[in-house]
């Protein structure tokens, strides 16, 4: 489990240490097997990008070159005749209401969990550990019925909930082996003087917990951005749709316009790139530590 | 310090906790417990519902196609297992060896891993698209243009073409977790065994091999469970098609409950999805924890 935690700390020290006689056909082998896997993730987001600015005709007989002119107005008409600008900001909306919620309801958890002892805390912690075994797909038919019995259907703010509700038993599971760790002295003092416990979460155990609800943060969001069956089923009014619901559609409306098509997924696709380029070693980190945890 | 404090502490910890378990047990705990009810039930309409006992499981499991539908389910998750394991051991343990590019390396293969799913499925479905795709063409360079054959409507081909799929979108985590794993060995140990062979081999075998099967529990309980998640794919590639090929247990819960509005069945297969990931990851997580004391 430790294994991610200690990798970059691994890393630096590795950097110079590290030149041992390899041959060098090996050295070329290794190099080629690096390069093909790298071309094989590539190639198809290139030929995505190219395609998405080639005429109709240029796709079926110019497939591997560049475009002779590039065709930038299929973006437009993406952008404008697909109504992904809407479908992002719904999934904008969607995915903040998803974070406030899930890092409000799991951070105060993991904090009377790390903090207090009470008599129902072993079984109240398994009990929400447990939720790491439910996959969303057994409960979406009742949430289904229920929804529709509520009137909730086309509720962003209750597809928010529901994505957060899922997230809190890994969330409280990250953040309550993260608060363990902070020493304790801190709040010792802090209660001598007179401070609250509210008061001491809010700006002792929240701010030293920065790292841990960041991690949460981002599996929440790369899930609850992502995600597809909750909301397909949610969502039906096309002003609320989100953005993997909202390229489906898209896609069915442009089945046959394969250039608009494929500008349509790299615009869909900008948001998750533009959100890796400014985080990319945090959320390596965090979906490799999910991964484990999970 | 505690005497002063404690009286007001049961409510802190009320205050701190209930929220939170309000948002979990109301959204997560209560329509699993619904679902239950649920598949007990068959709909004659929306507000007309009979109560059927288990009938709706002897159905199910009366269904060849329920059965082909964990046959499938076994295939993805052993199939996807075992590519992740491989693929991600060999590029894991080249990067570590930080030859020149391993860095871009390292960014690039995480790229699929952030990518909407659905947009990663159309992107694969308009590569072996026959229309306008890459690998029509690129089978004609390399000579092979008459065996193409588009993969998806075949139904051997099509569950294969599935599992490299989810392969090539996830092996990045994997190829992070052997990364970490190699840079976390002790190196000196590592440098011995590559300049004397023989004991070498025999260091290599100790350290490797039980890192390799390390990360390789991890993997296999994450495709065993995610493998009960796979809809997203499933759904924008083939909506488990042709002919059930590729219908994984939440494809085949959708299809049910959503398709044929047969909500009682489709809550059987739910709490069946269920039943399966509970199970699955309770026993690995005895069974390894076993292995690990001794």
């Amino acid at each position: 489990m430790n294994i991610v935690k200690t990798a970059s700390y691994a890393e630096k020290s590795l950097a110079r240490k590290h030149r041992k006689p390899v041959s060098r056909g090996s050295i070329i082998a290794m190099q080629l097997v690096l390069a093909v896997w790298g071309l094989l993730v590539l190639l198809p987001l290139v030929w995505l990008v190219l395609s998405s600015l080639k005429t109709q005709k240029e796709l079926t007989y110019n497939v591997w070159g560049l475009p002779s002119v590039f065709q930038f107005k299929n973006y437009l008409i993406a952008w404008t005749r697909g109504y992904l600008g809407r479908f992002m900001l719904n999934s904008v909306y969607t995915t903040a209401v998803s974070i406030i919620i899930s890092v409000a309801c799991s951070t105060t958890i993991a904090y009377a969990l790390s903090r207090f002892n009470f008599k129902l805390k072993k079984p109240l912690y398994y009990l929400i550990i447990a939720g790491m075994m439910i996959p969303i797909h057994s409960a979406v038919i009742p949430l289904y019925v229920t929804a529709m019995k509520l009137d909730m259907m086309n509720s962003r703010v209750a597809l928010g909930f529901i994505y957060a509700a899922f997230r809190i038993p890994i969330s409280v599971f990250i953040l309550e082996s993260f608060m363990i760790s902070i020493p304790k002295e801190l709040e010792e003092c802090a209660i001598i003087d007179g401070c609250s416990y509210p008061r001491i979460f809010w700006s002792i155990i929240l701010p030293l917990s920065r790292d841990g609800i960041l991690t949460i943060t981002i599996l929440t969001s790369l899930t609850s951005w992502n995600e597809l069956l909750v909301s397909m089923l949610m969502l039906g009014r096309p002003e609320v749709k989100t953005l993997p619901i909202g390229v489906m559609g898209f896609i069915a409306e442009f089945a046959s316009q394969y250039t608009l098509l494929c500008a349509g997924l790299v615009i869909a696709s900008v948001p998750n790139i533009i959100f890796y380029m400014l985080l990319q070693e945090r959320i390596v980190k965090g979906m490799t530590l999910g991964a484990v945890k999970g | 310090m505690k005497s002063g404090i404690a009286k007001g502490r049961g409510r802190v910890i009320a205050l701190f906790i209930i929220p939170g378990l309000l948002v979990y047990a109301i959204l997560v705990l209560y329509p699993l417990i619904q679902g239950f009810a649920l598949s007990t039930e068959r709909w004659v309409t929306v507000v007309k519902r009979n109560p059927v006992g288990l009938d709706n499981y002897r159905r199910l499991f009366n269904n060849s196609l329920f059965w082909n539908s964990l046959k499938v389910t076994l295939q993805f998750m052993v199939g996807t297992t075992f590519l992740q394991v491989v693929v991600g051991f060999f590029l894991g343990y080249f990067l570590y060896k930080q030859m020149k590019g391993y860095r871009f390396y390292k960014t690039l293969y995480f790229i699929p891993v952030v990518l909407m799913t659905v947009a990663v499925g159309f992107i694969w479905n308009n590569i072996l698209s026959p229309s306008f795709g890459l690998l029509k063409p690129f089978m004609n360079a390399i000579g092979l243009g008459e065996l193409y054959f588009p993969p998806l409507a075949d139904p051997k081909l099509s569950l294969l073409t599935l599992i490299l799929t989810e392969a090539w979108r996830v092996v990045g985590i994997q190829v992070m977790m052997f990364y970490a794993g190699f840079m976390n060995m002790p190196q000196d140990v590592l440098e011995m065994a590559t300049i004397d062979g023989a004991s070498g081999i025999k260091l290599i075998w100790h350290m490797v091999i039980p890192l390799v099967w390390d990360i390789a529990k991890m993997v296999i309980i994450l495709q065993l469970t995610g493998s009960l998640r796979a809809f997203d794919l499933v759904y924008v590639m083939t909506k488990g098609g042709p002919n059930h090929a590729t219908e994984l247990l939440p494809m085949h819960m959708f299809v049910h409950a959503f398709e044929n509005f047969n909500i009682g069945i489709g809550s059987a297969v739910a709490v069946c999805i269920f039943i399966l990931s509970m199970f699955f990851t309770v026993l690995l997580r005895v069974l390894m924890k076993r292995e690990s004391l001794q």
